[in-house]
C-alpha cells in the first residue's frame, strides 16, 4: 500500500518547490505587471500544496492543512483582485505596465 | 505500475508543464494558459492526497475565479506587443536563474530531510470537520479571512473611482 507512487510524499514536496522556483524565477524575468502576478499565483499554489501534503503525511489526524489552504485560496483572491486594480490604474495613467520603466507611482 | 500511478505520473508532468510554461512563455495569454494548466493539475495532485472537497474548490476558486480575473485584465489593458521579444536577453535571464536557484538550493535540503513517516491509508478529513475546525479553532483567521475580503473590495471599488475622477 504504501510503495505506490502517490503514496510518495516527496514527489508533492519536489513539485511545490518547482513551483516556488518557477514563481520566483518569473517575478525576476517577467516584464509585464501581469506576468509577475501570474508568477505569484504559481508560489500561492505551491505553498497549498505543501500544506496539504504534509498534512497527509505528518499529521493525519487532523485538517489544519486543508483549512489553512483554503484561507489561501481566500488570500489569493482578495490579492488579484487589488492587484489587478493597480494595474488597471497603472495603465490608465501611463499607458503601459512595462515593470521596468516605473519610476514613481505617486504624481 | 497500475493505472493511478501512470495517472499521477500524468498529472504531475502536466502540473510541472505549465509551470514551465507559465514563466518561460513570450506572449501574457500563454503565461495564462499555463497557470491554469498548474492550477488543473494541482487539484488533480489533491485528489490524489484524498482531498476532493478542496480539489473543487481549486478548481472552483482558481480556475473560476483567478484565472476569468486576470483574462479580463489582459483583455482590457490594451496592445501588450508594443516591444516585442527586447526583454529576453542573457543577463535578466542569468539574473532570475540564480535567484531562483539559490531559493531552490535552500529548500532542497529541508525536503530531503524530512523523513516519511508510515502511511496511514485511512486519511479522512471530510467537509464537515473542515468546517467544525473553520468555526471552532480557527474562528480567528475565518472572521479575518472575511474582513479582508471586504476591505479588498471596497479597495478595488476605491481605485475604480479614483481612476475615473482623474480623467
Amino acid at each position: 500500500m504504501s510503495d505506490l507512487l502517490y503514496n510518495n510524499q516527496h514527489i508533492y514536496l519536489f513539485v511545490a518547490l518547482f513551483l516556488l522556483f518557477c514563481g520566483i524565477a518569473g517575478v525576476v524575468y517577467r516584464r509585464t505587471l501581469i506576468g509577475m502576478l501570474v508568477s505569484m499565483e504559481l508560489i500561492m499554489n505551491g505553498a497549498g500544496l505543501n500544506l496539504v501534503a504534509l498534512n497527509r503525511f505528518v499529521s493525519p489526524e487532523n485538517g489544519y492543512g486543508i483549512a489553512f489552504t483554503l484561507i489561501i485560496m481566500g488570500i489569493a483572491a482578495a490579492e488579484a483582485a487589488i492587484a489587478l486594480g493597480i494595474i488597471m490604474l497603472i495603465f490608465k495613467k501611463y499607458k503601459h505596465i512595462e515593470s521596468g520603466e516605473l519610476k514613481e507611482m505617486k504624481d | 505500475m497500475n493505472v493511478g500511478e501512470i495517472i499521477f505520473l500524468i498529472t504531475v508532468v502536466v502540473t510541472l508543464g505549465g509551470a514551465a510554461m507559465a514563466v518561460l512563455s513570450g506572449s501574457i495569454v500563454y503565461a495564462m494558459m499555463g497557470l491554469v494548466t498548474t492550477m488543473f493539475g494541482i487539484a488533480g495532485l489533491y485528489i490524489y492526497l484524498e482531498s476532493p472537497f478542496l480539489s473543487m474548490m481549486q478548481i472552483l476558486i482558481y480556475v473560476g475565479a483567478v484565472s476569468v480575473l486576470i483574462a479580463f485584465a489582459v483583455m482590457l489593458i490594451g496592445p501588450l506587443y508594443r516591444k516585442p521579444k527586447e526583454w529576453t536577453t542573457i543577463g535578466k535571464f542569468a539574473a532570475a536563474l540564480g535567484v531562483a536557484l539559490v531559493s531552490l538550493f535552500m529548500f532542497v535540503r529541508f525536503v530531503m530531510e524530512t523523513f516519511p513517516r508510515a502511511v496511514t491509508p485511512s486519511f479522512k478529513i471530510t467537509t464537515k470537520e473542515i468546517g467544525r475546525l473553520l468555526l471552532n479553532d480557527l474562528v480567528l483567521p475565518f472572521e479575518l479571512i472575511s474582513l479582508l475580503l471586504v476591505v479588498a473590495i471596497l479597495g478595488a471599488i476605491m481605485l475604480a473611482l479614483f481612476s475615473r475622477g482623474n480623467k
